[in-house]
């Protein structure tokens, strides 16, 4: 059975849980379900305050749905639950830059008997800006609950529907007492997709939507400029209120973006486009390949939500062997297309644009698989984190109140057992809106190279690149520093023969994975390598990746160490 | 009933003179036969090399004799001084007669409805009035092979002389049942199954293929061991190939699936001919190796993936014929088969050279079709099926001249022709007086 | 260390992307070879100086220093061929969903990645006129590209000096479209004559409104209103104007002799026709009062409108003085449109430079660009391309083409595989077959089936 929800029905649901909270008061609570209280206490955790600012042996107090206080020493509050934060690593809240989790299809209308498909109403043709996405809008849906434990706290929920389905909306995932709503009217969503509402409907590609967008923009300027001339002038024609021209306003006022969700770089160009003919402020949503339009981002300020879905490396196991030198290309290709893709998110790192993270087209099983892929193939742990959180909440314009772990924000945090992109991180903890979810945890193998041995890097390794230059290679040499390690590494000197090294920087190690980066100087350029990859029986065995220009095998050896001593 | 028919009669007979007095313009011209000869041309024989001067001599549809210095008092004289005698030009693959206007489904006779039809002769369906013939042979295509396409077995194909007022006087000796190879391949890139469905689907479509062919066996032994069977057409139809009386055409294209094809056909022990064949380049040696022989075209066409060189298709033939593999050539076009000759050209240019080009489109396809001892060159005995150019017929600035079918002359004339002379200078033009 | 090297050249790959992004003019000398002038006859054993994108000097013995230097010795070079009706290189096609939809602009949705932007190259096509589908009577804004292959910005393809023009269409495809599809004129070609005059009588009356808007403003102390913004109207405003050109999708001569006779009463000159099979028929009227026609070379009989044609269509034509083009309006003609001119030889025995303005000049004109492509005259833009034979012998093979002076293609020097994006995500890279790319070359329903690649992207 085909199950709809009628957005009459939803809406009086919705109703329903603002009574809920009403009707509890003076009410005991007979299921048992309600939290004994609101203040929470994490003790002696490590917390990272913002991406690239950690603090040691801290503890957060939250009273109030609010982040009281961050710091050492703190006294704990006497109504203070607490949570040991010991060997747990905590972050801020993640924000989902754009979803669509727990939002509703409204029904398309019924087609009146006269329908001219060539010049329909505007709700039958997908335009239907002025709807609200918050009277489309599930709560309850249970894909929320998969979305925070992976971290989420927050998300900008986008209206279904045609290519202008309506306003979009922030909302926490916070506790069930209340209806969660941060923010409405936040963004125009907008998208190159007609309504499906059938074929041979105006308008039905991607010409008539962008036509129809040109149009619906100018009326909407000229129906203002209108409404204003005849609020402060008598004798002029009465201005005709149409909601589709005023849902735009606060667009052409720039109070508020478009959000133009985009499947590729080329429709991220025609949003680009279309804001640069009429000026509001932009965002895209969705996108993977977005440096195949870098030029139109940086030309354009744009803000950019990327998905985190990433392709299946249908390479991986093809065997090559047996075929021709032909086919072995063709295959290599689609290798070379998937790693480029890998490194997407890192090229948009280093051309200096502050991206945030979209669920968009994404799946929830897959977020850290896939942004430790990313991580390895060029993109740095902070700035996943900051897509992940400030960025997203900067682009929401929430960053009062988000996107950061400090005192007087909304208490978001994620609490996890290990650095948050290390291969054995499991989320034991996410606190949305004040609210604890806890998170069975299942005891993993950590810090061990699989004889139950901890791994040590401290020593000297050789390790070999291989580019299409040819092959190469050099020493690391690595030294324990406290729990971390420090290092350097060299190569050949690109301005010169022999030698020369750098500092090895952000040495991560977590379980059998390690990752580092190192900066390369000549002829007055600079170019950051960054190297991933994971450590068996003392090899190292991965990949390096040079931003741009794609990522190549990486191979180390450590010199067994009675030689180093 | 009777009465009607009277009646008729007399309105006939009284209308009569009226007709007899009609005036026509003009002469039609009909295709005649007769005794010919064509005098100092450059013979091209395909088989035979060149005749330079030389002459061909036609008699009640075969060639009498051919070479220099030929005398027949009795023949109609066509002068040929510094024109190409070549044999006519053979499309093996075309829908020509089986379609007039293709979009208007009241037309398209080549699809019947079905998965197993291989009981549909195409001959039935040859239109000898199409527009469209006359169009055709004025260029120097003579021959055409009509396919039927559509399901797995989508009909019986045959070989027709582009000159005839039924499609008995037209048929040319060859049918061949045709085989749509199933495909495991993405077909464009409106296919959106995964990979893993286009695997399962391609192998479920195998597995029918031989359960079909598993019966048309069993029909096969039956009948041979004179049991009586149930009608059946369709294995009726499909015992003849495997008999081998009939040959199968197998429509195939991806490489892999070709393999899949030539390990199928030797796997039934079957004889075919490939056709289609758009990714033959890639698995030459191995077509080569299997001795079958392919029908390829068009090369007019795109290459078969995004990755392929631009010239995937124009150097099909001539990687095919270099790895040993005999190849013909084919439009599979239906109202522009008038186009054979341009393939070829394309064929030529890119890699396969004149001569061999030339010999696809005639003597390899009369030898594949069995019928060498009477098309495909010009010799003496053979039917008199050839036409004079001004020069080489792929060449888009050659004018043919004059067509002989099976001995009969061809009017030079078309619907084309006939809309140019009425319209080079429209009366009245702009202006009415 | 080879990894450094890597990263430089890197750097150095980076900076080449980025000058390639401003459409790169090229310079090179191509010596001694047999000029095809087009407009100035055949000059032999002569080179061709092009300097920063524009052809400097023809003549003998040119010479100049740091500039790339081509052997032209036994070759043809012939102006860049133009295609006067292409569907290359667009995402979408039609926007079939209204009998008028002048709003469309296919320059929104360029694909600068389509192959066959780089297979016409191969066969020496440089410019190509990306039109609207034939859905409507009055379809969308058509978008003339230059073949600058290699960028990943569908801006850089545009040529933005050429005119704006509009795609129109007649007979059976808006008819069965809106008509027999979905109920709504046209249903006839009497039909789609009303529909194409009452967009332009609107057209008149949105232009007076704006007109006394704007009138209105000028007084002192007026607050007029302005009127609705219909970006529909206003581009037919601009086609009574003269601002851009009609190239109308017809076949048969009374839809042709409807429209001249409709744009006559408009007075608007600015028409070229397309496909135009039957335009032999009309041919006078369409020397006098059109812009000419762009035909097939020998397409008929894939639908009823066409079954009474003749392949001498542009001979006949080009005898009654019709500036006349061969167009391809497929991804497959237009890699060979210096053999669908040829054919123009066998059906109607055309000379060679007439056979040749058929593809280069003549839709320049068409295009409302002949003052800079089309010919090899000085002062031109360096569109070339260099043929090991002559390029109407069915033998000649492209070896080199230039757009503004850069070589895009090279038959010695391209690797096979020429895709720009490869995706990631299959693995089974999809098999064009001809059955496919038949049918659509026959776009009999061009609604549901566009031409080229573009028929792949829309199901049935």
């Amino acid at each position: 059975m085909n199950i709809r929800f009628k957005p009459k029905v939803f809406s009086s649901l919705f109703y329903l849980v603002f009574c809920i909270t009403s009707i509890s008061f003076g009410q005991s609570d007979p299921t048992g379900e309600r939290r004994v209280t609101g203040t929470f206490a994490i003790t002696n955790a490590t917390v990272t305050i913002a991406p690239g600012k950690t603090q040691q042996g801290a503890t957060i107090i939250i009273k109030n749905g609010l982040i009281e206080a961050i710091g050492s020493n703190l006294r704990i509050p006497i109504d203070a639950q607490t949570i040991k934060g010991d060997s747990l690593f905590v972050y801020p809240g993640f924000i989902d830059g754009a979803t669509s989790i727990g939002v509703l299809r409204p029904n398309d209308p019924e087609r009146p008997a006269n329908f001219d498909p060539s010049n329909p109403p505007d709700e039958f043709a997908g335009i239907t800006p002025w709807r609200s996405v918050l009277d489309h809008y599930d709560i309850k849906n249970s894909q929320i609950n998969d979305w925070r434990k992976v971290g989420f706290t927050v998300a900008q929920i986008v209206p279904e529907g045609g290519m202008l389905p309506g306003k979009s909306a922030i909302v926490t995932y916070g506790g069930k007492e209340s209806n969660n709503i941060l923010a409405k009217n936040t963004a125009l969503a907008a998208r190159f997709r007609s309504t499906g509402g059938g074929r041979g409907m105006y308008p039905g590609t991607q010409l008539g939507i962008m036509a129809k967008f040109r149009d619906l923009y100018k009326n909407a300027e000229l129906s203002s400029q209108h409404m204003r001339l005849f609020a402060s002038n008598s004798g002029l024609s009465r201005p005709e209120i149409n909601k589709t021209l005023e849902a735009f306003f606060p667009v052409l006022d720039k109070s508020i973006p478009v959000l133009y969700e985009v499947s590729n770089d080329l429709e991220l160009r025609r949003a680009v486009m279309l804001q640069k003919e009429n000026g509001f402020r932009l965002v895209v949503a969705g996108i993977t390949d977005m440096d195949f339009a870098l030029d139109a981002i940086k030309s354009s300020n744009a803000q950019v939500l990327v998905s985190f879905r990433l392709p299946n490396d249908k390479t991986a196991n093809s065997n090559t062997e047996g075929l021709s030198d032909e086919m072995k290309a063709r295959t290599q290709k689609v290798k070379d297309a998937y790693i480029q893709i890998l490194g997407e998110a890192g090229k948009l790192e280093a051309a200096g644009i502050p991206f945030g993270f979209t669920s968009l087209g994404g799946r929830s099983n897959e977020m850290y698989k896939n942004i430790r892929l990313m991580i390895a193939n060029g993109l740095s742990e902070n700035a996943a984190l900051a897509a992940l959180t400030i960025n997203n909440a900067n682009i929401l314009g929430i960053q009062k109140f988000a996107g950061t772990l400090e005192k007087g924000k909304l208490a978001n945090m994620v609490i996890s057992t290990a650095p948050l992109f290390a291969e054995e991180a499991q989320i034991k903890y996410v606190v949305a809106d004040g609210y604890v979810f806890e998170y069975e945890v299942n005891n993993k193998k950590s810090n061990n190279n699989g004889n139950g041995k901890a791994v040590d890097l401290s020593g000297i390794w050789d390790y070999t690149s291989d580019t299409p230059a040819g092959s190469s290679g050099g020493t690391m040499e690595i030294k324990r520093d406290g729990t971390s390690y420090k290092g350097t590494i060299s190569y050949d000197n690109p301005s010169g023969s022999g030698k020369a090294s750098s500092p090895m920087n952000n040495i991560i190690l977590s379980g059998n994975n390690l990752s580092f980066t190192f900066n390369v100087s000549a002829g007055g350029m600079s170019l950051e390598v960054s190297v991933s990859g994971e450590i068996t029986d003392g090899d190292f065995s991965g990949s390096m990746s040079l931003s741009e220009f794609g990522s190549f095998p990486f191979n180390a050896v450590k010199k067994p160490n009675h030689l180093n001593q | 009933m009777k009465d009607m028919k009277k009646l008729l009669y007399s309105l006939i007979l009284a209308l009569l003179p009226i007709l007899v007095q009609a005036q026509f313009d003009g002469e039609f011209v009909k295709p005649r036969t007769g005794k010919f000869l064509l005098q100092n041309a450059t013979v091209v024989t395909v088989t035979k090399g060149n005749i330079e001067n030389g002459s061909v001599l036609i008699e009640n549809g075969k060639i009498l004799a051919v070479g220099k210095n030929i005398q027949a008092n009795d023949a109609e004289v066509i002068d040929c001084s510094g024109q190409f005698i070549y044999p006519g030009m053979m499309d093996a693959g075309s829908r020509l007669g089986l379609v007039e206007v293709n979009s208007l489904p009241e037309t398209q006779d080549y699809a019947e409805i079905g998965q197993v039809t291989p009981n549909m002769q195409a001959l039935v369906a040859v239109n000898p009035n199409s527009v469209a013939i006359p169009v055709t042979r004025v260029s120097g295509v003579t021959t055409t092979l009509a396919v039927p396409s559509g399901g797995l077995f989508p009909g019986t194909a045959a070989l027709i002389n582009l000159n005839g007022y039924t499609p008995d006087q037209m048929y040319a000796g060859f049918k061949g049942v045709v085989l749509n190879f199933p495909s495991s391949a993405r077909r464009s890139t409106w296919d959106r199954r995964s990979d893993e469905d286009i695997k399962k689907e391609a192998e479920a479509a195998q597995k029918t293929l031989n359960e079909i062919w598993g019966r048309a066996e069993t029909y096969h032994q039956l009948q041979k061991a004179k049991a009586e069977l149930q009608y059946y057409p369709e294995m009726e139809q499909l015992s003849k190939v495997v008999a081998g009386e009939l040959p199968l055409l197998v429509e195939v294209n991806a490489a892999t699936d070709i393999l899949s094809a030539i390990e199928w056909i030797q796997s039934k022990n079957a004889k075919a001919i490939l056709m289609g064949v758009a990714e033959g380049w890639r698995v030459a040696d191995k077509i080569a190796a299997a001795g079958l022989p392919v029908i390829v075209g068009p090369m007019l066409s795109i290459p078969t993936r995004q990755s392929d060189r631009y010239d995937a298709a124009y150097t099909n033939p001539g990687k095919m014929a270099k790895a040993g593999v005999k190849v013909v050539i084919r439009s599979n076009d239906a109202e522009n088969t008038r186009n054979l000759p341009f393939n070829a050209g394309f064929a030529a240019a890119y890699g396969m050279g004149k001569e061999e080009a030339l010999k696809a489109i005639t003597i390899n396809a009369a030898e594949v079709f069995g019928v060498a001892d009477k098309m495909g060159s010009i010799e003496v005995g053979k039917d008199a099926t050839l036409f004079v150019s001004t020069g080489d017929p792929f060449e888009t600035k050659s004018q043919i001249l004059h067509v002989f079918i099976d001995g009969y002359r061809v009017p030079m004339s078309s619907r084309h022709i006939k809309l140019y002379q009425e319209f080079l200078e429209r009366s009245p033009g702009l202006e009415k007086n | 260390m080879k990894m450094i090297k890597y990263i430089l050249s890197a750097f150095l790959i980076l900076g080449c992307f980025v000058t390639i992004a401003q459409t790169q003019k090229g310079s090179v000398l191509i010596k001694n070879a047999t000029v095809l002038t087009v407009t100035n006859g055949t000059l032999e054993n002569t080179d061709v100086l092009v300097e920063n994108g524009i052809i400097k000097r023809i003549g003998k013995n040119l010479n100049a220093s740091n500039i790339q230097c081509i052997d032209g010795t036994g070759k043809y070079l012939m102006p860049g061929i133009i295609d006067a009706h292409s569907h290359v290189a667009l995402d979408a096609v039609n926007e079939a969903t209204a009998p008028i939809t002048s709003e469309v602009k296919m320059g929104d949705v360029v694909n600068p990645y389509d192959i066959g932007i780089y297979r016409a190259l191969a066969g020496g096509v440089t410019i190509s006129h990306a039109m609207h589908g034939s859905a409507n009577a009055i379809g969308g804004q058509n978008i003339t590209l230059k073949h600058r292959y290699g960028t990943s910005n569908p801006e850089d393809l545009h040529m933005k000096d050429a005119p704006r023009t509009i795609k129109f269409a007649l007979g059976e495809n808006p008819t069965r479209v809106h008509g027999r599809g979905n109920g709504i004129q046209p249903r006839t070609r009497m039909g789609v004559d009303a529909v194409i005059r009452n967009g332009f009588n609107e057209a008149i009356q949105y232009k007076k409104a704006w007109a006394d808007y704007e009138n209105a403003q000028k007084q002192k102390g007026a607050k007029p209103v302005p009127p609705k913004y219909d970006s529909r109207l206003a581009t037919l405003a601009d086609v009574l104007d003269g601002k851009i050109i009609i190239h109308c999708h017809s076949y048969r001569a009374d839809e042709i002799y409807a429209l001249i006779n409709t744009c006559r009463e408009f007075g608007i000159k600015n028409i070229v026709f397309s496909h135009v099979n039957e335009g032999f028929k009309v041919a006078p009227e369409l020397a006098e009062y059109t812009m000419g026609a762009s035909v097939f070379a020998d397409w008929w009989a894939y639908k009823f409108e066409v079954y009474y044609s003749t392949a001498y269509n542009a001979a006949i034509l080009m005898e009654n003085g019709v500036i006349t083009s061969i167009n391809s309006d497929s991804g497959e003609l237009i890699r060979h449109l210096y053999h669908e001119a040829g054919k123009a030889q066998r059906y109607g025995q055309l000379d060679d430079d007439q056979t040749l303005a058929l593809i280069t000049i003549n839709p320049a004109k068409q295009l409302g660009i002949a003052d800079k492509v089309g010919s090899i005259e000085e002062g031109k833009q360096a569109d070339l391309v260099l043929f090991d034979g002559h390029p109407l012998s069915v033998y000649a093979i492209p070896q080199m083409t230039f757009v503004d002076g850069v070589k895009y293609f090279d038959i010695n020097e391209d690797p096979d595989d020429m895709r720009l994006k490869v995706s990631a995500s299959e693995a089974l890279e999809p098999i064009f077959l001809r059955e496919h790319e038949h049918r659509c070359m026959h776009g009999v329903d061009f609604f549901f089936t566009n031409f080229g690649r573009n028929l792949f992207n829309h199901t049935h």
